[in-house]
């Protein structure tokens, strides 16, 4: 939505196709806060924003990527705040910033702890007063490549049916991640990385595919996402001893060192038997009751509703859940991936911000800072050039592959096939990697392709609201994206960030591997290759908390 | 006996004297005694919660103090609104002692007694559905309804917003049922028993709250219903007296007789007429009345 | 853990118009919610079922239905208690809304009636500081908190006693989100925005039957929202509507003799042309005895009272929505029950509680940690040893 407001005041006729209506992205469910150095709540600036951020990043963030966005952030949520953004309040009237996971300074401004909500609403707010067209419940499903250019979008609608393809001088991706790969997520259902996938079909670089962030507090056995916020209010992690575990792992930073490592730290504390059914306690009875209900009370909810846990007086069941893909197209600095006309902002797009491991806030900002220059440059792009062609062969293609799926009429479910990938996808790729895990789930991986090539069988046939189709879609999206994420994973033969192998390789290793990882899509597989990682000021150093 | 304030409101004083009536015969024979509060005014119905929400704030202090000063535990109504409004406004004291304090302080500077001891605001239905009152009713019921079909019209803000209310499970409601069952009636169930009657936007949208008003009326007479009963004399008032407006609007004469709470365990517990004041009724209860004669 | 659960759901096609009460028993899990439940319906018993999901955690509002002709929020409603009871819920589609199939209905209507009340921030004309942040305190913020919350999902809506009954009525949740801008001290344009709420499909059409407070699973109050509204209009001089004249009848009688003057709530609603044309209806009602004569009036015990409160509070500021807001405080605690009375102590020894938490070689201080952020770099690594992990995974 930020890049499509942006665009449209930058003069372009904007048009947003979203599978969903705007306002039920997966974007609202983000909780804890967004990053920006204003230096409210202590010293700050976007240096040390920028530090954190690379340090974060397992430096393999790009450095020049880091410094305009910890640049350009305040004065993003400015613009947000004048848009009539409700954010929480310091006594003095300013925004309030609370502290997360790995920040030098409390930088998280925050409301309540429902951040997401409230920045989603105020975007669709904005977009409904500019009136722009929204194809909404249209689920995208093809890109149109023309001419060396990427023209266009093949759509299924969701709603009335039939395949609508939607032309445009440029297209801007803003699709999000593929948290629904794993069984254990804190995603929607909707995260299932269609952007990425059309992207990749289409020949389109996606880089460091290879790191998925598992959240550290997600409530048990669901999987929804309990914030860092409840952390930066001042929560504690527990055994099943009820020790505060954190001290042996990060003994500074306790459970606000970065997540990958307090995913790492829980994992272990659960894989060497003092976890409760698989998962650790978040413990929230000493903040009381007037902090939690004022500041976390959406926690408190959640907890109560999924977990019938009151965090008032019991501590709560957490455990880490796939969460946020720093990994997806590749871009630069101005959202631009290699094709002409494709740009992609947000968690499906990697410029690359976050590296190997993103800060808790900084998705937020991304999505806002780079949804912005993404809007821009596309629409700079498109007002600068006038022609639009679809070939009709898109269509029919798309026509012939549809009815193709839709007339299997013996075979699987798609369920089988989405369980067996999410269950082997939480075993084989989680928190902790092993080579022959690796190995063996690129096997398994080919084997459900294999299984879903064979053909799923769609039961319903009809054109209104056939969500039984774009979910088999879906799936197929899915499969393709695990097996780029895997050969990466196998590929690099170290520690960094999210991607932990302590069994064969626990350190990092900026002699071989300070690159980052490229997937292209080359005769129905994905193909490996390296790019650079852009420095400016910071060197790489040993990272701690 | 158990010694309550009671809290009429402007209804049962003007336009619905009979469901004073009612009540007050009534009481004495479910172990209730009344103390009427004088000094008292409207409760301000949704309309001064809307127009002036301090000044309606402080008019329910006022009679939550006056009913303190009493030294009951209780507060009684017999209106669905008067009662969302004085818990409402208790509620609001009792959880925000800052609040508390001030609307005291304006109310002493007044010549009210401040509203220290708490009480609690019931209407009339929970203190007879279950307990104590509930068997002094069964035992008071001695006349009976002799099967009379009545269907119970729970109307709105007895049951919403529950977490005010609170007294019964607001979409599965069970008192007005349990009454008419222990009064010896059979209660029929239909669906817009727990929906709006239209009454507060009779006059500023009339069009819109006899589209409202219809259903209960319609369904009650379409299962059957001899009578209607309500616990409130709002929605009484728009079924009974709003009826000819129906039918004006409908084509479709439904008469179908609408009964005051207290006027249904009355009859069950051989009130007189000169008590029940069944002639004040727009549609006649005569039907009614027939029935329970043979 | 498994549990049974029977379910009756309404399919309905739209195009053709067929309506058909399905029922499915299916095996789930005891945590499952009735979005769970309808996956497992249309994953392994009948793919062609249409209903909308997205976060299943209560926020995106894509999930609202009906189950037993109450809109709820499937993801939200978790199904073991009614598995266990023997009760086969009926699910079916919203309410007020044209169903496209299923449990979908076509939002298109719900959207338009947002749209209508301008549902986005038209600022004044200050500027803030140095191009930064509106100053603006919590307290301030907090009054439109409640209206801030909205998913729409619909669930409001779906229930709307007068929408039901006039389809043009705004309703619940565009009321709702009009409040949060009208509350809103960045926003510019508060008269013109009630000038317009104050239409004849506006707040005055609400007929406070407070369904949707009851339905809203996030707290909204949209009612309160509602009067909210009315009190602003009001404390703004905007009552020509024959709502707000009915109301303000109401304080005029409180302050003066106490009772409601009945009798002269017609005209002074509807104006005295009206009331006339009432005359034949108004007669009905005279013979029975339910107009009481205006005079003498009827005045309650101490009415002077009530006349001196009126003018006291008119001078503390709380006129307007102000009113509603500071009893919401106390109001809120009602939801959270006797939470927050306990010492920290008293948690912690409660039956079955878990231990207190401890911090190995140390006391852990008395009150809560800040949590700051780290400002320096000390070790990390996940164990010493390998990890072995135990068979069967997390």
């Amino acid at each position: 939505m930020r890049a499509a407001i942006e665009a449209y005041d930058a003069g372009a006729n904007v048009g947003v196709i979203s599978k969903l209506h705007p306002t039920r992205s997966h974007s609202g469910a983000a909780e804890g806060g967004i990053n920006a150095a204003l230096g409210n709540a202590a010293e700050d600036s976007p240096e040390t924003h920028a530090f954190d951020t690379v340090k974060g990043s397992d430096y393999l963030g790009d450095q020049d990527a880091i410094e305009i966005f910890t640049r350009e952030a305040p004065g993003d949520i400015y613009q947000l705040e004048h848009w009539g953004a409700f954010f929480s309040r310091r006594e003095d009237g300013r925004l309030a910033q609370r502290p997360f996971g790995a920040a030098g300074s409390p930088r998280t401004v925050y409301a309540a702890d429902i951040t997401g909500h409230v920045l989603i609403q105020v975007l669709y707010e904005q977009l409904v007063k500019r009136d722009i067209t929204v194809y909404e419940e249209y689920f995208a499903w093809k890109l149109v490549e023309n001419d060396g250019r990427c023209q266009g979008v093949v759509c299924w609608d969701l709603l009335d049916g039939g395949l609508k393809t939607v032309g445009g001088k440029t297209v801007v991706l803003a699709t999000g991640g593929q948290g629904r790969i794993y069984r254990t997520t804190t995603n929607a259902y909707a995260c299932t990385g269609d952007g990425a996938a059309m992207a990749l079909y289409l020949g389109v670089a996606l880089k460091d595919m290879e790191f998925m962030q598992f959240h550290p507090t997600t409530l048990y056995p669901s999987g929804i996402l309990l914030t860092e916020g409840c952390r930066g209010e001042g929560a504690y992690l527990i055994n099943s001893e009820g020790e505060r575990f954190m001290k042996r792992y990060a003994p500074n930073a306790m459970e606000l060192a970065s997540r990958d490592v307090v995913s790492r730290s829980e994992q272990t504390e659960i894989d060497q038997g003092r976890g409760i059914n698989g998962s650790i306690y978040l413990d929230m009875r000493h903040l009381g009751a007037e902090k939690i209900i004022e500041r976390l009370p959406g926690s408190r909810e959640l907890a109560m509703t999924f977990a019938g846990v009151d965090p008032i007086y019991d501590p709560v069941p957490v455990r880490p859940g796939a969460h946020y893909h720093m990994g997806g197209v590749q871009t630069d600095n101005d959202g631009a991936t290699e094709l002409t006309g494709l740009y992609a902002a947000g968690e499906v797009a990697c410029v690359s911000v976050h590296g190997a491991n993103r800060l808790g806030g900084n998705s937020l900002m991304e999505t806002i800072t780079f949804g912005r220059r993404a809007g821009r440059a596309a629409a700079e792009w498109a007002l600068s050039h006038t022609t639009i062609e679809v070939p009709e062969s898109v269509e029919a293609d798309a026509e012939r592959e549809l009815k193709a799926m839709l007339g299997v009429e013996r075979g699987e479910r798609p369920w089988q096939i989405r369980q067996d990938l999410g269950t082997s996808m939480l075993e084989n790729f989680g928190v902790f990697r092993r080579g022959e895990q690796m190995e063996k789930q690129v096997e398994i991986l080919e084997e459900l392709r294999e299984r879903y090539d064979r053909g799923v069988v769609i039961e319903d046939k009809g054109e209104v609201f056939n969500s039984d189709l774009t979910q088999a879609i879906e799936l197929g999206n899915m499969i393709d994206l695990a097996r780029c994420m895997l050969q990466a994973g196998v590929a690099r033969r170290e520690s960094r960030g999210a991607h932990a192998r302590p069994y064969d390789f626990p350190d990092r290793d900026d002699e071989h591997f300070m690159k980052h990882s490229i997937s292209r899509w080359t005769d129905g597989r994905p193909e490996l290759s390296y790019d650079e990682v852009r420095f400016t000021k910071y060197e790489p150093m040993e990272r701690k908390y | 006996m158990k010694k309550v304030a009671y809290y009429k409101g402007c209804l049962a004083s003007l336009s619905a004297k009979e469901l004073d009536s009612a009540t007050q015969a009534l009481a004495p024979k479910v172990g209730l005694k009344l103390v009427e509060l004088e000094s008292v005014t409207c409760c301000g119905a949704g309309d001064i919660h809307e127009a002036e929400p301090d000044y309606y704030l402080h008019l329910n202090a006022r009679i939550l103090a006056y009913a303190a000063a009493e030294n009951v535990d209780t507060l009684l109504t017999v209106c669905n609104v008067c009662t969302l409004n004085l818990r409402q406004a208790n509620f609001m004291l009792l959880g925000d002692a800052d609040l508390r304090a001030r609307v005291n302080e304006n109310l002493v500077s007044v010549g009210v007694p401040a509203y220290e001891r708490d009480v609690d605001v019931r209407h009339l239905l929970w203190e007879i559905a279950e307990g104590d009152g509930y068997e002094q009713l069964k035992a008071a019921a001695h006349r009976g309804l002799k099967g009379l079909k009545i269907a119970p019209f729970y109307g709105c803000q007895i049951l919403r917003p529950s977490k005010i209310q609170g007294f019964e499970d607001p979409d599965r409601p069970w008192s007005l049922e349990r009454i008419i069952e222990a009064c010896g009636g059979e209660a029929i169930d239909y669906p817009a028993k727990i929906k709006c009657c239209g009454f507060p936007i009779i006059q500023a949208r009339e069009e819109t709250a006899l589209g409202e008003l219809i259903q209960p009326i319609e369904q009650a007479y379409e299962a059957g219903a001899d009578a209607i009963v309500t616990p409130c004399p709002l929605c009484h008032l728009s079924l009974d007296a709003w009826q000819s407006k129906l039918k004006k609007a409908t084509g479709r004469d439904f008469k179908m007789p609408i009964l005051h709470l207290s006027q249904l365990v009355g009859v069950a517990a051989g009130l007189e007429e000169a008590e029940l004041k069944f002639k004040r009724h727009v549609v006649s209860v005569e039907p009614v009345v027939e029935k329970l004669r043979v | 853990m498994a549990m049974q659960v029977g379910l009756k759901v309404w399919r309905f096609n739209a195009r053709t118009g067929e309506r058909e009460l399905q029922e499915f028993e299916i095996d789930a899990p005891e945590e499952a919610t009735l979005l769970d439940c309808l996956d497992i319906v249309k994953d392994r018993h009948d793919g062609t079922l249409a209903y909308r999901k997205s976060c299943r955690m209560m926020i995106c509002g894509s999930c609202g239905m009906r189950m037993d002709g109450a809109a709820v929020l499937a993801c939200k409603t978790r199904m073991y208690d009614v598995a266990q009871s023997g009760h086969v819920p009926v699910i079916s589609a919203m309410g007020n809304l044209p169903i496209v199939k299923d449990l979908v209905v076509d939002m298109e209507p719900f959207w338009d009636k947002f749209k209508s009340v301008d549902p986005y921030l038209r600022p004044g004309y200050d500027e803030p500081p140095e191009g930064k942040e509106h100053l603006i305190r919590q307290e301030r913020m907090n009054v439109v908190h409640k209206e801030a919350l909205c998913i729409n999902c619909g669930c409001c809506v779906s229930e709307c006693n007068a929408m039901e009954s006039d389809p043009l009525f705004t309703g619940p949740q565009a009321l709702a989100k009009a409040f949060r801008f009208v509350g809103d001290p960045r926003d510019g344009h508060k008269i013109a925005r009630l000038e317009k709420l104050n239409g004849e499909h506006g707040i005055w059409e609400c007929t406070r039957c407070y369904f949707c407070n009851e339905r809203c699973p996030k707290g909204v109050d949209p009612r309160d929202a509602i009067a909210k509204l009315g009190a602003e209009s009001m404390k703004e001089g905007i009552d020509r509507d024959m709502g707000a004249k009915h109301a303000k009848w109401f304080v005029v009688s409180a302050k003066t003799t106490g009772w409601l003057r009945e009798t002269e709530l017609v005209p002074k609603t509807q104006g005295v042309v009206s009331a006339i044309k009432q005359t034949r209806f108004a007669l009905d009602l005279a013979l029975k005895g339910k107009v009481p004569p205006p005079f003498p009036p009827h005045v309650a015990k101490d009415v002077r009272e009530a006349r001196r409160l009126h003018d006291l509070v008119r001078d503390q500021g709380r006129s307007g929505y102000a009113g509603i807001v500071q009893g919401e405080r106390a109001l809120a605690r009602l939801a959270h029950g006797h939470a927050g009375e306990e010492t920290l102590d008293e948690i912690y020894a409660r039956p079955g509680a878990f231990h207190r938490p401890y911090l190995a070689g140390e006391e852990i201080p008395a009150g809560a940690d800040e949590g700051m952020g780290s400002r320096t770099q000390a070790d990390v690594t996940p164990g010493e040893q390998p990890t072995q992990k135990p068979e069967g995974g997390a």
